[in-house]
């Protein structure tokens, strides 16, 4: 949300990052989510760069010009402006970059809510926009598409955020540099039980039980792991973690093969549709704003034709920007429901997708940071995945935290990218967090991975 | 017997056979067929009889020896030998027409199809098939089978045919017509005939010559028997003609007795000067020197057997 | 007598079929106690929930779904949505592809091979060790080398239909009737000619059965190979609506497997039947 603001707004400060995504709660959060104004368009965002670099040229204080905005109004000031600077002319200069080497362009994706906005880019005309005709293809598992985009049969893909750093690193399949220009969404993931387990909400009673994840490099087998430890349970020896693809959770769950999983979500919320299951905590929870799907590319796609890549990750930037609004949450649930895309009833979509769902024990719930979307591919986020590969095993050996992380999540490009097009990038690519309330600094990865009591022995 | 048009030269035959050693089926076997001559061959199963007209169609190598026809030393098979198939060996996936037709372009490569259907047509009406050109054959009785047979080895005009036992797996009846045939178009068209047969009435009806072959393994060509019935015989009054039950009884008597006998009780037997039989006409001298070869019969005297 | 059998077994079937049709129906009644629930959560959640309808779908819902899309069988909603005839279609032409490869292959080296004792001696170790393999289990590999997942479909389609075809061409070839074989030596037939005219005919029976077994596990394999790479095709088709739970399409997709499976066989078998010669 932080990075798609308006220049014109008296109450924000023209430098690094706004208030919000710093804020403490969600309240604030929500709030700050009302103040800052949606740019309709891109036309309009891009006038807002140009301006906002005249009015900082103007009024290089930012009180003063907060004033000067404050007394005349935005519009006014807007229109003042541009009597005597030509913004429009200056916009389009600016809006023009490289013509893409490749223009149709092939991008893989699984069907869940996690690739809303590679998904939606397609219908809603994101791609178009961007000059890139772009066939958006859905994909059997997180295995193939990671084949078929070493392959190049696919020129970028949607993965699992750890994904393109095992590659890179070679786990799992040969070692082939590949990147991460940008996540496609945070949050959107949840504990799911069956509904027999409804009295057993206490993680120390799950001794025992099956699990399934969608993949071994996931966010979701971190989190559960991280999870499940935190409540003294080892993941490796005192219940099954079993690798199944999403789609067969909810079957595997009805048919009672798992007790329960860590899913990308519209796979929660299908499996308590269908009855199957009740949503026993979301991954929110133990991790406000973790990242979950990434938007990938192999390094050889971005050097042959870095101008659609850029291209490319402008599209994604722009469709993440956009299904980080609330308001088109609705929208975007119905355009990536059909067959051709995500395959899922809308009421599913939708009670992922707006935060208002049922929770499979007789309630609404409401959750408007059920899911969230926002590019950034913060290196920090890169470390901790690291630190967990490290912790349950992945990795042995020394790891090169900083290295890794500079070399697949592209914080640098993205930001040079989010600036050009009138975001608001934040300053550093790294931030520390928590995770169920235990901190979290980018700093010490080796120290934080040894301060787990339950881990791998490596 | 100066005309030899085939020249069987001191062929052998073996097969290695287990733990290193080699079977024998027969070897220095010698033997000679005038143009124009109807040769039948009589022995028991195992004797080779088959082996030497595989190796006379050239289907089959000898271990040792040469085979001449016509002067010259034969090297596999030639469309101038035609063989008649004991099974018919017909293709089933084509017509009476087209086996006879497949055996006619094979030698005519370059007629048109007109040419060749004609030409089989020719040899189709000659078994007497005409009317059945378009059957297959499993629609066909074993004897058209046969027919069809013989239409295939005499439409490519072969210099000799080769048989292999043909009319053993049929009736009677149907094998008393087709030898009528046979011995109708190889008087006719003066073929030099090679036959295996186990019937001696058969060899007797057909040939001019008759070779009787030991037992194997080890066998070995015993003796000649030169047919003495006319060459315009009948098979009505065949067994009228004075010399009939001697041949018969000859003939028989060698079958039953003297095949297995042969080779002990006659050690300096002469491959190369296989004694000639000529039965009635004592006193003949047989190609072989010896005087205890020299054999002669009269009518009813045959030991053992009579008719 | 065997009209009235084919008669009488007409009748059974049908009665078999609506006996199928009847309990199937019976079984997937809502029967399921409903639990009460508020009706904003209610209007949250699926009909099995809230219905108690059953998970399975019945034949009336299979029925309506099957003639929804015979209705438009050929739509082209975007490379992820392509109507059942679109799908069918290039299942059927990744079979073509990868079978008429393995035809081109398996019939002259099965004709090689059959005819030199040498080669078929040399060959069968790898063959009896190649033949066995799950041709799914090939997928990993030729992704891995082929780097190209329509191809490595069709790949793995080529390398699990030529076992059958080969080894029936090498049994057909070696077994061709020795005096078939003898006819065409008399006749002084060249060996390229007795080929085409003597082995060929004589082994196709047994080559047709060894292509008929392939065409089956050919089709067996697509369904399982586009449910691994996706895309298109009929076994993506399956993936894709298992991805929504839809078991009705699912169902409607393993009908017309079946009756595609059984189109191609009977096609093979006719082609069977034309080779065929009675002895």
């Amino acid at each position: 949300m932080s990075m798609f603001d308006n220049p014109f707004d008296p109450d924000r400060h023209l430098r690094a990052g706004c208030a919000c995504g710093q804020h403490q709660s969600a309240v604030e959060h929500e709030q700050a989510a009302l103040r800052c104004e949606p740019v309709e368009s891109e036309e309009k965002r891009y006038e807002g760069v140009v301006a906002s670099a005249v009015m900082r040229a103007m009024f290089p204080q930012d009180v003063a010009r907060r004033a000067f905005l404050k007394s005349v109004g935005a519009s006014t000031a807007l229109a003042a402006l541009s009597q005597f600077f030509p913004i429009k002319a200056a916009t389009e200069v600016f809006a023009q970059t490289g013509a893409p080497e490749k223009k149709d362009l092939k991008v893989g994706f699984i069907p869940i809510t996690c690739a809303t906005p590679i998904i939606m880019a397609a219908p809603l005309g994101f791609y178009a926009k961007h000059g890139l005709n772009v066939e958006v293809v859905k994909t059997a598992g997180w295995a193939v598409i990671r084949d078929k985009t070493i392959n190049k049969e696919y020129d970028a893909a949607h993965m699992l955020a750890p994904m393109p750093i095992a590659i890179s690193l070679g786990l799992g399949a040969n070692a082939i540099p590949f990147a991460v220009p940008a996540i496609e969404n945070i949050n959107g993931q949840g504990i799911v039980l069956a509904t027999k387990h409804k009295d057993k909400r206490d993680p120390k009673d799950w001794k025992g039980m099956k699990f399934a994840i969608p993949f071994d490099y996931s966010m979701h087998n971190y989190l559960l792991r991280y999870y499940l430890a935190e409540h003294g349970i080892d993941p490796d020896t005192d219940v099954q973690l079993r690798s199944v693809p999403p789609p067969e959770m909810v079957a595997n769950l009805r048919a009672d093969n798992i007790d329960g999983f860590l899913a990308p979500d519209n796979i929660c919320q299908r499996a308590i549709y269908d009855g199957v299951g009740f949503m026993h905590l979301l991954s929110k929870e133990i991790w406000d704003g973790h990242p979950c799907c990434s938007f990938a590319a192999s390094k050889e796609f971005i050097t042959t034709a870095p101008n659609s890549f850029a291209a490319l990750t402008r599209a994604i930037v722009d469709a993440t920007a956009y299904a980080s609004k609330a308001e088109n949450r609705k929208q975007i649930a119905e355009a990536i429901a059909p067959a051709n895309y995500i395959n899922a009833p809308v009421t599913v979509l939708e009670q992922v997708l707006t935060g208002t769902y049922a929770d499979g024990l007789g309630g609404v719930k409401t959750d408007a940071k059920r899911v969230d979307f926002d590019p950034f591919p913060w290196q920090s986020f890169a470390v901790w995945m690291l630190t967990q590969m490290k912790r349950w095993g992945q990795i042995k050996g020394d790891v090169d935290y900083k290295a890794v992380a500079e070399q697949v999540y592209l914080a640098t490009d993205t930001k040079k990218l989010m600036t050009e097009m009138g975001l608001t990038p934040p300053a550093t690519a790294y931030k520390s967090f928590a995770v169920m309330g235990k901190n979290f600094d980018p700093a010490k990865p080796e120290d934080y991975v040894a301060s787990f009591k339950i881990r791998k022995a490596s | 017997m100066t005309d030899k048009f085939i020249s069987i030269e001191g062929i052998a035959k073996r097969y290695p056979g287990a733990s290193g050693a080699t079977t024998t089926v027969f070897e220095n076997l010698w033997l000679s067929m005038a143009r124009g001559e109807f040769c039948c061959v009589i022995g028991h199963s195992g004797c080779g009889k088959t082996t030497v007209l595989n190796i006379l169609a050239g289907l089959d190598a000898p271990s040792e020896g040469t085979v001449i026809v016509d002067g010259q030393a034969i090297s596999g098979t030639s469309l101038d030998r035609a063989v008649i198939f004991q099974s018919h060996a017909l293709l089933p996936w084509r017509t009476v027409l087209g086996n006879v037709a497949y055996a006619v372009s094979s030698k005519w490569r370059r007629w048109d199809r007109a040419k060749v259907k004609a030409h089989a047509q020719t040899f189709i009406d000659l078994v007497g098939l005409s009317g059945s050109e378009h059957k297959r054959p499993s629609e066909l009785s074993g004897g058209m089978k046969q027919r069809v047979g013989i239409a295939r080895a005499l439409s490519i005009t072969p210099k000799m045919m080769l048989m292999d036992e043909p009319f053993s797996a049929l009736d009677a009846l149907t094998r008393g017509t087709l030898q009528d045939e046979v011995r109708r178009i190889c008087l006719e068209t003066g073929q030099t005939a090679f036959m295996i047969t186990h019937d001696v009435d058969e060899a007797i009806y057909l040939a001019d010559k008759i070779f009787l072959m030991t037992n194997g393994p080890g066998a070995v060509l015993a003796e000649v028997v030169e047919n003495p019935l006319p060459r315009d015989r009948g098979r009505t009054d065949l067994h009228r003609h004075p010399l009939y039950y001697a041949l018969r009884n000859h003939i028989i008597d060698f079958l039953v007795t003297r095949s297995k006998t042969f080779t002990a009780e006659k050690p300096d037997h002469d491959p190369r000067n296989v004694p000639v039989v000529q039965i009635g006409k004592p006193g003949l001298t047989i190609a072989s020197s010896g005087d205890e070869q020299r054999q002669t019969w009269t009518p009813g005297t045959s030991p053992g057997l009579t008719a | 007598m065997t009209s009235s059998l084919r008669l009488r077994a007409g009748i059974v079937s049908i009665a078999l079929l609506a006996a199928f049709l009847g309990i199937w129906h019976l079984a997937t009644r809502s029967t399921a106690p409903v639990a009460t629930m508020s009706p904003e959560y209610a209007k949250l959640m699926g009909l099995t929930a809230t219905q108690g309808k059953s998970a399975m779908p019945g034949p009336l819902d299979v029925g309506a779904k099957l003639w929804e899309h015979l209705k438009r069988p050929f739509y082209d909603n975007g490379p992820n949505d392509k109507g059942l005839g679109i799908q069918l279609g290039y299942s059927i032409a990744r079979v073509g592809m990868g079978y008429l490869l393995a035809v081109l292959v398996a019939i002259p080296l099965g004709f090689l091979i059959g005819m030199s004792p040498l080669l078929s001696k040399a060959l069968d170790p790898f063959i009896q060790v190649l033949k066995p393999i799950s041709p799914l289990a090939w997928m990993p590999l030729a992704l891995y080398t082929i780097k190209d997942s329509s191809i490595s479909a069709i790949f793995v389609i080529f390398i699990c239909s030529i076992w059958p075809m080969l080894l029936n061409t090498v049994f057909g070839v070696a077994s061709v009737r020795k005096e078939w074989i003898n006819v065409a030596r008399t006749l002084e037939v060249g060996t390229l000619r007795r080929a085409f005219t003597v082995i060929l005919p004589a082994a196709a029976p047994t080559i047709l059965t060894g292509m008929r077994i392939s065409i089956g596990i050919a089709w067996l394999v697509i369904v399982a190979a586009e449910m691994l790479v996706g895309g298109t095709g009929i076994g993506y088709f399956v993936w894709n609506e298992w991805n929504n739970l839809s078991i009705t399409n699912v169902i409607i997709a393993i009908l017309l497997i079946g009756v595609v499976g059984m189109l191609l066989d009977q096609i093979l078998a006719r082609f069977t039947r034309m080779v065929t010669f009675p002895e």
